[in-house]
C-alpha cells in the first residue's frame, strides 16, 4: 500500500518536474527565438506575422509591444492557453483581434519608444478621456446620447454606448457604468495608427552622389490609418475617401493630402456634406485647398506656430496676419480662420456678397 | 571553477530548451505544413488566382486576383461554404485534366485568350458534352458529369463576385477596391448631429 503511494508520488513529482522544466524552457524559447519559429508557427497569428514583416517595426520582437505571456497577467495567459486548446482541437481561429484593454496595454509600450509623440498627443484635444466625452453635461443635454458616439471616440469599446454611460437621455445626471473607464483615453494611438501594416525602415542615402540625395527620395505612403469601428479594421489614409464638400451647389476644392482624409472622418460635415455644418473645419476662403496638417501639427494639433511658414511673404494686406481680426488672434472674432475670405473683411469693395450685408 | 559552473548551467539550460521545444512544438514546425492556405493546396490556389483574374481582370483598378478573391473563397470554404469543398476539389482537378487533354498544358500556362475560350466552353457546358477521360482506368468516363462544367463555372463566378464586391472583412475586396471603383465613398463621411450648430 505504502509502496503504491510512494510510486504515485514519485511519478507525480517527475511529471511535475518535466512539466515545469518544459514550460520554463518553452517560455524562454518563446521570449527569445525569432518570431517565425514561435509566434508565426501558429497559423492563428501567421497572418499578423506576415503583415508585420513588411512594417517599419519589422526588426522588433513581438514582446516589445505585446508583452510576454506572463507580463500581461492572467488574462493574456488565459488567452494564449485558449489558443493552444483551439490549436489542438484544430479549430481555426480567424481574425484574432485585440480587445480594448489589450489595445491600451500595447499603447503603453508605444510610449516607451515614442515619448515625444505621446507628450504632444497628451497636450492636445485627442487625449480626451471617456469622462470628458461621455459625461459632458452641455453635450449630453443638447445631444441625445446614441450608438454612433463610439465611431469617433471610444472606437475600441466592446459594447454599445448604453454599456458606457447611463442614463441614455438628455436629463441626466450621467455616470459611467464602469468607473474605471473614466481616465482611459477615448482616442488612443491606434485610432490613427496601424502597426501591422506596410512601412519602410529608414535608410541612409547614397552619399557617393551627394547632389542626388534629393532625387533618391521616393513618394512615401502616409503613416496613418483610420480605425473603422464597424469593420473592426484599419484603413490606410490613402484608401480613405477624399471629402466632397459643397456650399449649396458649389463644390469646394479640397486638398489631396491623404492625412486630411483621416481628420475628416471625425471632423466631418453633416450627411449632405454642406460646408461648415456639424464639425466641419475644411479650409475655404483665403485658405481654400489647404490641408489640416499645413497648420495643425500631428498629435498636439497645435497651429500656433504655423502662420510663419507661409506668411507674410504672400500677405496681400501688407499686415502681420497673426494680429489681424481672425479667430487666431481672438476666439470671438467673426472671421473664422478656417473659412475667412477677402470679402469678409473688404466688404465695401466690388464684392457682391459683401455689398448685400 | 566559476567557468565550469556556468557551462554546466548552460548545458542544463540548453538541454531543457531542447526538451521543451520538442514537447511543445511538434506540429508547429513550418516544414510540415502543407499549404499556407486553409483549404486550397498551393497549386489549387494558384489556379484559382488565374481563373478569378479572368472573371474580373485588372484594368486601371486591381482585378479579382489582387483583390484577394482566392483568399475570400478559401476562407469561406472552411466556414459557411464547407458544403462546396468537394465541388471545388473536383472542379479544379477537372479543369486541369481537361486542359491537359486539350492543350497539353495546365490552365495557368495557356494564353489569355485560350483561358477565356476555355472558360467560355465551361460556361456553355461544351466540356461535359465532349470530353472523356484519358486515364486508362477510367476510359470512356466523362470528366464533367451532368453539366458540372457549367454549374462549377457559375459557382466560381458567383463566389468571385461576392469576394470582389463584399466587405473586406470576409477576405476579399482588398482596400475596398470595388467600392472605390464604383465611386462609393467608404467609410461614409458623416459628422455627428449638432442640433444647435
Ligand atoms: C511595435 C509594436 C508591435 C510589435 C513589435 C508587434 N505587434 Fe502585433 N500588434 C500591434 C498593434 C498596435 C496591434 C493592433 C493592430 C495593428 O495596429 O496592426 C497588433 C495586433 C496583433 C495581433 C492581433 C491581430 C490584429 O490585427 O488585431 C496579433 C495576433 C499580433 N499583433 C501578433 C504579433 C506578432 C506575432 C508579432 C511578432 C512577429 C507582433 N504582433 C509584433 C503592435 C505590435
Ligand atoms: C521598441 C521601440 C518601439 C516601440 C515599442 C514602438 N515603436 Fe514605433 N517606431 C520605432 C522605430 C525605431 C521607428 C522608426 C522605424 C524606421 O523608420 O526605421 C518607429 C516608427 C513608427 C511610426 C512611423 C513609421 C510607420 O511607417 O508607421 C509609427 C506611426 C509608429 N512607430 C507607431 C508606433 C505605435 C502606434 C506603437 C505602439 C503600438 C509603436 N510605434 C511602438 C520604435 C518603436
Ligand atoms: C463623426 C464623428 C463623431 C461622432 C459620431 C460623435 N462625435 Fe463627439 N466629437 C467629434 C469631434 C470631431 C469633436 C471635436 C469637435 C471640435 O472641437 O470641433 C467632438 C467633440 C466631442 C466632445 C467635446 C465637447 C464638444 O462638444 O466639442 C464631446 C463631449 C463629445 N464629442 C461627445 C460625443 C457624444 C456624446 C456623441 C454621441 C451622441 C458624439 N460625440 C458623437 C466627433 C464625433
Ligand atoms: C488623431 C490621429 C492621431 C493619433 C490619435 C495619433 N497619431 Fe501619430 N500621427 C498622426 C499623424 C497625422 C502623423 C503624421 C503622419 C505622416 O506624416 O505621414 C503621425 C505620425 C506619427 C509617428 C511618426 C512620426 C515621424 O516623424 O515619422 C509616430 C511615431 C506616431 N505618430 C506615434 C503616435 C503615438 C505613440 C500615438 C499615441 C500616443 C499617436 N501617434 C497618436 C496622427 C495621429
Ligand atoms: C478619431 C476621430 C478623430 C480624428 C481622426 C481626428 N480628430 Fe481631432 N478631435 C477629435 C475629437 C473627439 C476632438 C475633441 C476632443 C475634446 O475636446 O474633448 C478633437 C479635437 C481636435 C482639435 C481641437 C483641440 C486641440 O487639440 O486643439 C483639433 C485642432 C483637431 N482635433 C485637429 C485634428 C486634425 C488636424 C486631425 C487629422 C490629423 C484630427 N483632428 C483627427 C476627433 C478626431
Ligand atoms: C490656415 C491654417 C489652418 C488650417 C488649414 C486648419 N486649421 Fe484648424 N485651426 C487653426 C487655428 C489657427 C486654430 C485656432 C483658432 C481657432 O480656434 O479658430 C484652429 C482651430 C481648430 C479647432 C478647434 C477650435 C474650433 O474651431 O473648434 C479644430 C477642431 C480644428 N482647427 C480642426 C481643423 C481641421 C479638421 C482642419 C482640416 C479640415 C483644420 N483645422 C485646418 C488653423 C488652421
Ligand atoms: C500653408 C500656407 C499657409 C499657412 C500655414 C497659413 N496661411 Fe494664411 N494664407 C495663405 C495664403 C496662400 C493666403 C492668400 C490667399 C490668396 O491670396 O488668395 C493666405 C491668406 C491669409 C489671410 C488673408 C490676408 C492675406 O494676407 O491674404 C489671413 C488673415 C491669413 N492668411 C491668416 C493666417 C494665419 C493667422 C495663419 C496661422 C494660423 C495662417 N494664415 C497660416 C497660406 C497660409
Ligand atoms: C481678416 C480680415 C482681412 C482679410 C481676410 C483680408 N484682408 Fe486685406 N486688408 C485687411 C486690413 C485690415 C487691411 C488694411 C486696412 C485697409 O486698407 O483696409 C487690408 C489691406 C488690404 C490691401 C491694401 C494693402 C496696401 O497696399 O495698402 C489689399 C490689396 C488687400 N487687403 C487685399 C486682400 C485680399 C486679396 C484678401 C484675400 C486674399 C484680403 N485682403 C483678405 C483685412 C483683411
Amino acid at each position: 500500500m505504502k509502496k503504491i503511494l510512494f510510486t504515485t508520488l514519485l511519478v507525480l513529482a517527475i511529471l511535475f518536474i518535466v512539466g515545469a522544466l518544459s514550460f520554463g524552457s518553452f517560455y524562454a524559447y518563446w521570449n527569445t527565438a525569432s518570431p517565425d519559429r514561435t509566434c508565426a508557427s501558429c497559423h492563428e497569428i501567421s497572418s499578423s506575422v506576415k503583415s508585420f514583416s513588411g512594417s517599419s517595426h519589422q526588426k522588433m520582437h513581438c514582446k516589445e509591444c505585446h508583452g510576454t505571456a506572463l507580463s500581461n497577467g492572467l488574462h493574456s495567459l488565459k488567452e494564449k492557453g485558449m489558443m493552444v486548446v483551439n490549436h489542438i482541437r484544430e479549430e481555426r481561429v480567424e481574425d484574432i483581434r485585440m480587445n480594448e484593454s489589450q489595445v491600451l496595454n500595447v499603447m503603453e509600450n508605444c510610449v516607451r519608444c515614442h515619448a515625444s509623440e505621446y507628450a504632444n498627443w497628451k497636450s492636445g484635444g485627442h487625449s480626451a478621456t471617456y469622462k470628458d466625452i461621455f459625461l459632458d453635461v452641455t453635450h449630453n443635454q443638447t445631444e441625445q446620447l446614441n450608438f454612433d458616439c463610439l465611431r469617433c471616440h471610444g472606437m475600441f469599446f466592446e459594447g454599445t454606448t448604453a454599456d458606457v454611460v447611463e442614463p441614455i437621455n438628455t436629463q441626466g445626471p450621467w455616470k459611467l457604468k464602469d468607473p474605471k473607464k473614466a481616465g482611459q483615453p477615448a482616442i488612443p494611438c491606434l485610432a490613427c495608427h496601424q502597426v501591422h501594416a506596410d512601412g519602410a525602415i529608414a535608410q541612409a542615402p547614397d552619399y557617393s552622389k551627394p547632389a542626388s540625395i534629393f532625387y533618391q527620395r521616393t513618394d512615401s505612403v502616409s503613416k496613418v490609418s483610420f480605425y473603422d469601428r464597424h469593420e473592426k479594421e484599419h484603413i490606410r489614409s490613402e484608401m480613405l475617401p477624399k471629402l466632397k464638400l459643397f456650399e449649396g451647389e458649389y463644390q469646394v476644392p479640397v486638398s489631396e493630402d491623404p492625412l486630411m482624409r483621416n481628420c475628416t472622418q471625425c471632423h466631418a460635415p453633416n450627411g449632405w456634406h454642406q460646408a461648415g455644418t456639424s464639425d466641419d473645419r475644411t479650409p475655404r476662403g483665403v485658405h481654400q485647398g489647404l490641408s489640416c496638417t499645413s497648420c495643425h501639427e500631428p498629435h498636439s494639433n497645435n497651429a500656433r506656430n504655423s502662420c510663419v511658414k507661409c506668411h507674410p511673404a504672400i500677405s496681400n494686406c501688407k499686415l502681420d496676419v497673426t494680429t489681424m481680426n481672425t479667430t487666431y488672434a481672438n476666439p470671438k472674432s467673426p472671421n473664422n480662420i478656417h473659412w475667412v475670405s477677402c470679402k469678409d473683411c473688404h466688404k465695401n469693395q466690388k464684392s457682391k456678397i459683401g455689398n448685400e450685408k | 571553477m566559476e567557468r565550469n559552473k556556468l557551462s554546466r548551467r548552460h548545458f542544463i539550460q540548453m538541454s531543457a530548451f531542447g526538451v521543451g521545444s520538442l514537447l511543445l512544438f511538434p506540429q508547429c514546425s513550418p516544414q510540415l505544413r502543407k499549404s499556407s492556405w486553409r483549404f486550397f493546396s498551393v497549386e489549387e490556389a494558384f489556379l484559382m488566382d488565374t481563373i478569378v483574374e479572368q472573371i474580373i481582370p485588372t484594368d486601371e483598378w486591381m482585378g479579382a486576383r489582387d483583390a484577394g478573391v482566392t483568399n475570400f473563397i478559401d476562407k469561406q470554404l472552411v466556414g459557411p461554404y464547407v458544403r462546396f469543398q468537394e465541388k471545388y476539389r473536383n472542379g479544379l482537378s477537372a479543369i486541369q485534366s481537361s486542359c491537359h487533354i486539350l492543350f497539353r498544358k495546365p490552365f495557368e500556362e495557356l494564353s489569355w485568350d485560350e483561358q477565356t475560350g476555355f472558360l467560355k466552353m465551361m460556361e456553355t457546358g461544351k466540356l461535359s458534352q465532349t470530353l472523356e477521360s484519358r486515364d486508362p482506368s477510367q476510359k470512356g468516363e466523362k470528366i464533367w458529369e451532368n453539366n458540372f462544367d457549367r454549374s462549377f463555372f457559375n459557382l466560381v463566378c458567383d463566389h468571385t463576385m461576392q469576394g470582389f464586391y463584399g466587405s473586406p472583412r470576409h477576405g476579399g475586396n482588398k482596400d475596398y477596391v470595388s467600392y472605390r471603383m464604383i465611386g462609393l465613398d467608404y467609410p461614409f463621411t458623416i459628422g455627428q448631429n449638432r442640433y444647435k450648430s
